[in-house]
């Protein structure tokens, strides 16, 4: 499917609550995604960064406005657009070795056993896992099985990485290492990345385009960033410092701004 | 490691049969509780005449078919509560008050309805072992993680394989469970029902050795229920551990 931009629009989100009332989660959020480019969406805990994400991707409808990608409407989840979720012992299927998981996607789209092994093969390999197919989940690390939910998801082929807080749950350590070899991925795969994340450091490790949101409820869009940082990105860069600097001073507003109400 | 495991169960074993031994004519008549001699003799005697056989054949065979039917509904049932609202909606209120009801309160009902005859034991043995199935099977697939179901759609499954390739498996670990629970109420089941009515079976060789004064036979009914209560439930464990070793779930 060729597109260019995915489109967010108007798009608001309203929960019924226990007790009866309406809570307004998302208000009005509109954006612009453009094919190819790294985009994070970086916000406090619950002002519903994850309920736009599965809006995206069609898990939940907006109460308000849409999301399409040009002209075309997302009414529910399709192999377009594929979720990276971070609680990653529930999203794999613990029941099947690395490899099958990785073959899943091409299995569902009919594919022949030699065409999915080809599929496993590389991206268990882009992902440094050639070696572990054979494992099951249980048997590998919490980074280890992020690795394997990302070779499933670009075994899938789909035009956008839907990511919710990938990294969140791993460990330092872990952690700084995915970072690095996701954005190399991401440069040799060419897909475009919708990321959601509460880490100033990895957005802006990461992204080519970063929104902040405001505090929720009813979240919107505080402030776009383009960023253009040079490369490698490091934190010793006096530009990326000063970026760093800004965008924790916005969420910082917004936190103040969250506990005052 | 292994040698300490083993002394440990002989010792068990070997305590568990001197209380037995020296409390039978002492602290119990031995018109009552029969020395494990006498048992053994006894014992003997049965497996000599095949009486025993008759008794331990009408049990299992009842067992096997209940058992068998309780799980075959328990599942078809429990997967269409777990998976389809309207049928959850409508199945669970009466389901939840009937298993309150222990099977043995429905053995009277059971032979006013079907008589002594074989059908009401498979009733009670297969209600014994369908209700713990069913509620399990349910429980099983309900508890599926809504995002393993997410995932697949983003992988492209569609709605059926969404079911038979995620629902079903993840349900799996949660219906072996039933499986094995349903297996013991059904030991349960069948003794009962052949106490209140039956001319053969295990209940029946214990309920019937109080009237006939053979404490001993009595004994070797209840040798019989552990002995194979064990071997079943040893068998099924082996099953799980075989087909669950995907899953690493440690099964008690």
């Amino acid at each position: 499917m060729s597109w260019r931009v995915l489109r967010l629009e108007g798009v608001g989100k309203d929960f019924d609550r226990a007790d009866g009332g309406v809570a307004q989660v998302l208000r009005d959020v509109t954006l612009t995604v453009e094919r190819g480019s790294f985009f994070t969406l970086l916000g406090p805990s619950g002002c519903g960064k994850s309920t736009l994400l599965n809006i995206v991707a069609g898990f939940e409808g907006a109460t308000t406005g849409g999301v399409s990608l040009d002209d075309t409407p997302v009414t529910g989840p399709g192999t377009d657009r594929t979720v990276i979720f971070q609680d990653v012992s529930n999203a794999l299927f613990p029941w099947m070795n690395a490899r099958e998981n990785v073959e899943f996607g091409p299995k569902m789209a009919r594919l022949g056993a030699r065409a999915r092994q080809e599929l496993s093969e590389k991206y268990l390999r882009l992902v440094g896992l050639d070696a572990d197919g054979g494992k099951f989940p249980f048997e590998l690390s919490g980074g280890m099985k992020q690795r394997i939910q990302i070779a499933r998801a670009l075994a899938n082929d789909p035009d956008i990485l839907l990511m919710d807080e990938p990294f969140a749950a791993l460990d330092a350590i872990t952690k700084k290492h995915l970072q690095v070899e996701f954005r190399k991925i991401w440069n040799e795969t060419g897909k475009t990345i919708f990321y959601i994340t509460h880490d100033i450091f990895e957005a802006l490790l990461l992204s080519t385009h970063l929104a902040v949101m405001t505090a929720g409820p009813e979240a919107g869009i505080k402030e776009i960033f383009q960023i253009d940082l040079k490369e490698p990105r490091s934190p010793s860069n006096p530009d990326f410092a000063a970026l760093y600097s800004r965008v924790e001073s916005l969420i910082d507003e917004e936190v103040q701004r969250m506990r005052a109400r | 490691m292994y040698a300490g495991k083993l002394a440990r169960l002989s010792v068990s074993i070997l305590v568990f049969t001197g209380v037995w031994w020296t409390s039978s004519g002492t602290f119990f008549e031995a018109a009552i509780v029969p020395s494990p001699v006498s048992v053994a003799g006894k014992l003997t005697e049965m497996i000599g005449n095949a009486e025993l056989f008759a008794h331990l054949g009408a049990s299992l065979r009842r067992i096997v078919l209940g058992y068998a039917l309780g799980c075959l509904i328990g599942i078809t049932v429990g997967v269409a509560t777990g998976a389809i609202r309207l049928a959850r909606d409508l199945i669970e209120p009466p389901l939840e008050f009937c298993r309150n009801i222990p099977p043995v309160a429905l053995i009277p009902l059971v032979v006013s309805i079907f008589g002594i005859g074989e059908i009401g034991k498979y009733f009670i043995i297969s209600y014994a072992a369908g209700i713990a199935v069913l509620f399990n099977t349910a429980a099983g697939v309900l508890s599926t993680p809504q995002i393993r179901v997410r995932a697949a759609l983003c992988l492209g499954a569609r709605k059926r394989d969404v079911f038979a390739r995620v629902v079903l498996p993840s349900a799996w670990p949660h219906i072996l469970t039933g499986l094995r629970i349903a297996l013991g109420f059904s030991f349960m089941g069948v003794v009962a029902a052949e106490m209140l009515a039956a001319d053969q079976g295990i209940g029946f060789l214990i309920m019937q050795s109080t009237n006939i004064i053979a404490p001993a036979e009595m004994f070797v009914g209840f040798l019989m229920l552990g002995t194979f209560g064990l071997i079943t439930d040893q068998l099924f464990r082996v099953t799980i551990h075989r087909l669950m070793r995907r899953y690493m779930i440690p099964m008690a």
